[in-house]
């Protein structure tokens, strides 16, 4: 055999060992970003209280439909007002407006891309649709609504957050790029926006995750300009990212969770300001040791009772207040919501059966008080 | 890339079924008019091939390649009539081979992926007929230009095939082994066309034979390599509780439905190696080694028993590792192995079987002679006189050569003209939404509100065709889809029909029915700026009155369902009356579906279009 051919052919049986060795490895980076909790929430008023919590229990997320649940001011008992006309099957994000008003935005899923909305002001026994020419984003406080409900702010999965005006025409208010370029953005290093607010007294509030340790990023907007409103963490966190994970008005003022640090490092803090993020009022960490934040309640007045994973719930009353356990949630509990009195129901989902247990400061167990059967409508969706 | 339909859609196995059938009557037609023309010019010219010198005889190596892989394409074209092929071939052959390869092998089998879903039936038609004119081509023409050029189309379809239906023999992808089919059975298949096509004068000596086995032999060399490289899981027969790559191939290919001895072979052997991973690795290594040094060598007496272990090694493999390669499923050959025992037995035949000087000199002179005479020669063939007597001349072998050749051309016109339109074969949507009935009844009127929020009638659409559909704005699933169809229908039938066709929606849901809403989908689905679009609503009175007419459902259902609807559209024609009923059910909505579905209604309008 010649040289040229013996070299040849050498190459081949080097080129075709070396192909055969590649690898298909994908490396990854983490975040530093908190993660935001589900759509599951509720929120206590004394005008009511509205839960959402997914149902069906299908391993397809299309056969899983999120519903809405209100109960009437006075009445222990819930019941199923999901506004009717779209699949819910994406998600449902709901922004109490003061009084019996609540307007609720349906995520896109499947091929649906844009946000139908649904409002109602009689407690959800009807309903008026709109549509936002947009994605709302996966986070509970995409939606904001201002008190009386005059106008909204979504949250969109792009990025922006847009604001409707008269009319229910949507403008574009900021988009995270822009913020984060601001002073205010560039100083928490603001990674992504994860909720948003209106205050009682009009003021925009928009919250997100800060690159920048000890940074928490709340920003108002005042006069047209975007402001750092976020709370100063304390020494000991000082040296953690924080991410807002719910941002919520009050009867007083505004209701922020955050969380400090990621992992099994991480801590969850209240936050409550009466002045739209002038001053807050910080509780004390409560250590998460590696659960996560599953759903966060709100109401009545400054209260916040947060499900965290493994079946385990936490309450706090408000400023001033300690992190208090709740007894082992009942299995399939989707939120909390206060009740009458000191009372705190958990409502648990199991497949289309929607259970509410009960359960009281001076109780160590939950007691069922509610069942509703949700027709789920399997199949309706693909 | 593929459709997303069952690979045993009863509408397209008997399309395709069909589409064979009548190009198989078309086959046989044009063996019979060959060989009635070649009878008859016989009949009126008596050859006088007797006058001209004996041909030699066709080299042995070059023989077995030949005939070989004469039978491989023939067998591999009566593999790919399968009735599951037509939409299977994309799905369950090319994608599953591509998925472990590089991004950008996946881009450009995902090309032909496409292609070959948008026009199902014309596809795996003409891979059957153009393998099995390969085969036939290869079989018929044994020596001169005739022969050479079969070897050239085996060259061209093999790297096809093989980059596009084989993704490179999945050598961009890990796991390679000649074990599991590297470098790509159709590779080999163009190495045979290749060799095939050399000047005769190259198999003259013993060269040949010996560049044939040494490149074989450093391919095998480099694949004892790759075997022995640590972990790719072949030394393991189990590991962590996992079969090893080898065991798992075995156990996966024991799996496949096929006679019960071959099971327990195969099942056997996955056992075996799960029992002696190390040995079984260690042993196909240095075999594989071993040979291929063997064949670097060049010496015909240390090939020989080489040459017996690799066919017997390559027996055992194609048996006990690839299960014969082409059962159960949608097998497309029957693997590496054959192919490659087949060339080297090539290259040893070329190497040890040299043709007789006397021949030699003759072939060589005469090849000589063939060039110097050039284009006069050619002009000179081409003429009628000396055309009719070369066909005289021409033996029964030539005319089915020609007859092959017929049969490539069958099937490759029609994907050729396929390709060249962006239309999708409607097949996939007809498969989908069945058969438009022929009918003809006046279409109920309507009053309604148009995005822009002016009035429009049906009978002020008269004088245009009217594709009529109805669709919930902010449904999930099907809607969307069927928007997305109208609107690559109206792509098909261009800014000349735009006048002439009217594309209308009617809103679907109950509660969701503002010009705003509509407005919201138009933006969000491209609708924006379509001149013939119009998307209508109303009060919900006016619309349930209008889908009580048109037999459609718009349902608000509890829970957070989607509105029950269904999908349905209408063919309008110029004087209002209804001529055809399509269901529009998207199905899976793959870009495949939808661009068949926009093709049948394109056909549609087209068709009420041009009726009187």
């Amino acid at each position: 055999m010649s040289r040229p051919v013996r070299a040849a052919c050498l190459l081949l049986a080097v080129a075709v060992t070396a192909t055969g060795c590649g690898s298909s490895g994908q490396a990854s980076s983490p975040s530093p970003v908190g993660a935001v909790p589900p759509l599951a929430t509720s929120v206590v008023t004394a005008d009511g209280a509205w839960a959402v919590v997914v149902m069906g229990g299908s391993a397809a997320d299309h056969n899983n439909f999120w519903q809405i649940f209100s109960r009437p001011p006075g009445s222990n008992g819930w019941r199923l007002v999901t506004p009717p006309g779209v699949a819910s099957n994406g998600g449902l994000v709901i922004a109490p407006a003061g009084g019996q008003s609540l307007t609720a935005g349906f995520r896109p899923s499947q091929a649906l891309v844009i946000t139908p909305l649904a409002s109602t002001s009689n407690d959800g026994s009807s309903w008026s649709p709109a549509v936002l020419s947009a994605a709302i984003a996966n986070v509970p406080d995409a939606l904001a609504a201002a008190p009386g409900g005059s106008s909204l702010i979504a949250l969109l999965t792009d990025g922006t957050a847009e604001r409707s005006g008269p009319g229910a025409n949507w403008a574009p208010l900021v988009t995270r790029r822009s913020l984060a370029a601001s002073a205010a953005g560039t100083r928490c290093g603001l990674q992504q926006l994860t909720a948003a607010a209106i205050s009682s007294s009009g003021v925009t509030l928009l919250a997100g995750a800060c690159a920048h340790p000890g940074s928490a990023g709340i920003f108002a907007r005042v006069g047209g300009t975007w402001s750092p409103a976020g709370p100063v963490p304390p020494a000991a966190l000082a040296r953690q990212p924080l991410t807002v994970l719910r941002l919520t008005r009050t009867a007083s003022g505004i209701l922020a969770l955050l969380q400090a640090g990621t992992g099994t490092s991480a801590s969850l803090l209240a936050a409550w300001s009466a002045d739209s993020g002038s001053h807050w009022d910080l509780s004390a960490p409560f250590r998460l040791g590696g659960t996560q934040v599953a759903a966060a309640s709100f109401g009545p007045g400054d209260a916040a009772a947060i499900v965290l994973s493994g079946n385990r719930g936490i309450t706090i009353a408000g400023p001033g207040q300690q992190w208090h356990p709740l007894p082992a949630l009942p299995s399939g509990t989707a939120t909390l919501a206060a009740a009458s009195g000191a009372t705190m129901d958990a409502l648990s989902v199991h497949g289309g059966r929607l259970t509410v247990w009960q359960t009281s400061p001076a109780s160590s167990a939950w007691t069922q008080v509610q069942a509703i059967d949700v027709p789920i409508q399997y199949g309706s969706s693909g | 890339m593929n459709s997303g339909l069952n690979v045993d859609n009863p509408t397209v196995v008997a399309a395709f079924r069909a589409a064979l059938l009548h190009q198989g009557l078309i086959v046989l037609v044009i063996f019979a008019m060959l060989g009635l023309a070649w009878v008859s010019v016989r009949a009126a010219q008596p050859s006088k091939s007797g006058s001209t010198a004996a041909a030699a005889a066709e080299p042995a190596g070059r023989k077995l390649l030949r005939i070989g892989f004469g039978i491989l394409w023939l067998f591999d074209g009566i593999l790919q009539a399968q009735p599951k092929m037509a939409i299977g071939l994309p799905s369950q052959v090319i994608q599953p081979t591509a998925a472990a390869s590089p991004h950008w092998v996946q881009v450009v089998v995902n090309w032909a992926g496409t292609a070959w879903s948008y026009h199902p039936l014309q596809a795996a038609a003409s891979a059957v007929w153009i393998q099995v004119g390969i085969g036939l081509w290869l079989l018929a023409a044994p020596r001169g230009a005739v022969s050479r050029l079969a070897g050239v189309a085996s060259i061209g379809w093999g790297l096809v095939v093989w980059v596009f239906g084989e993704a490179f023999g999945g050598i961009f992808a890990p796991g390679l082994t000649w074990l599991f089919g590297a470098p790509g059975a159709v590779l080999i298949y163009a190495v045979a066309g290749v060799l095939i096509a050399l000047p005769e004068h190259a198999w003259q000596t013993p060269q040949l034979g010996k560049q044939v086995l040494a490149g074989l032999g450093a391919f095998l060399a480099g694949m004892a390599i790759l075997q022995a490289w640590p972990g790719r899981g072949f030394w393991q027969g189990i590991s962590h509780g996992q079969p090893g790559t080898l065991v798992g191939m075995a156990r996966s290919m024991a799996r496949v439905p096929q006679p019960s001895f071959l099971h327990g072979w195969v099942s056997g052997f996955a056992s075996f190696d799960e029992a002696h991973g190390f040995a079984v690795n260690l042993f196909a290594m240095a075999a594989l080694g071993v040979i291929g040094a063997v064949f670097l060598t060049g010496r015909a007496r240390l090939i020989r028993p080489a040459l017996i272990g690799f066919f017997m090694l390559c027996a055992a493999a194609w048996v006990l590792v690839e299960d014969l390669g082409f059962l159960g499923g949608l097998g497309t050959d029957p693997n590496n192995m054959i192919p490659m025992a087949l060339l080297a037995a090539a290259g040893y035949a070329a190497l040890v079987r040299v043709p007789a000087a006397a021949a030699q000199t003759t072939v060589a002179a005469g090849n000589a002679g063939e060039r110097a005479r050039g284009l006069a020669r050619w002009r000179e063939l081409v003429q009628p006189a000396a055309l009719s007597q070369r066909a005289a001349a021409a033996s029964i072998r030539s005319v089915a050569a020609f007859g092959a050749v017929g049969v490539i051309i069958l099937g490759a016109a029609p994907m050729a003209v396929a390709q060249a339109s962006r239309k999708a074969d409607p097949i996939l949507a007809e498969s989908l939404s069945g058969s438009a009935g022929v009918i003809d009844y006046p279409a109920a009127g309507f009053t309604l509100t148009n995005q822009y929020g002016r009035s429009v009638t049906l009978a002020s659409l008269r004088g245009k065709v009217v594709l009529l559909t109805f669709l919930d704005e902010v449904c999930t699933t099907d809607c969307q889809f069927i928007g997305q169809e109208f609107l690559q229908a109206a792509g098909l039938l261009g800014p000349a029909n735009a006048s002439k066709v009217e594309l209308v929606a009617i809103v679907l849901n109950p509660t969701y029915r503002s010009v705003a809403d509509i407005q919201a989908f138009d933006k969000a689905e491209g609708f924006q700026g379509v001149p013939n679009w119009l998307y209508l609503t109303g009060t919900l009175p006016q619309l349930q009155h209008i889908w009580k007419e048109y037999g459609v459902i718009g349902q608000d259902l509890p829970a957070g369902a989607m509105t029950l609807h269904n999908d349905q559209a209408y063919v309008i024609d110029k004087t209002g009356n209804v001529r055809q009923e399509i269901g529009t059910d998207p199905g899976p909505a793959t870009t495949v579906t939808k661009a068949s579905y926009a093709s049948l209604i394109a056909n549609a309008a087209r068709h009420v279009l041009s009726a009187p």
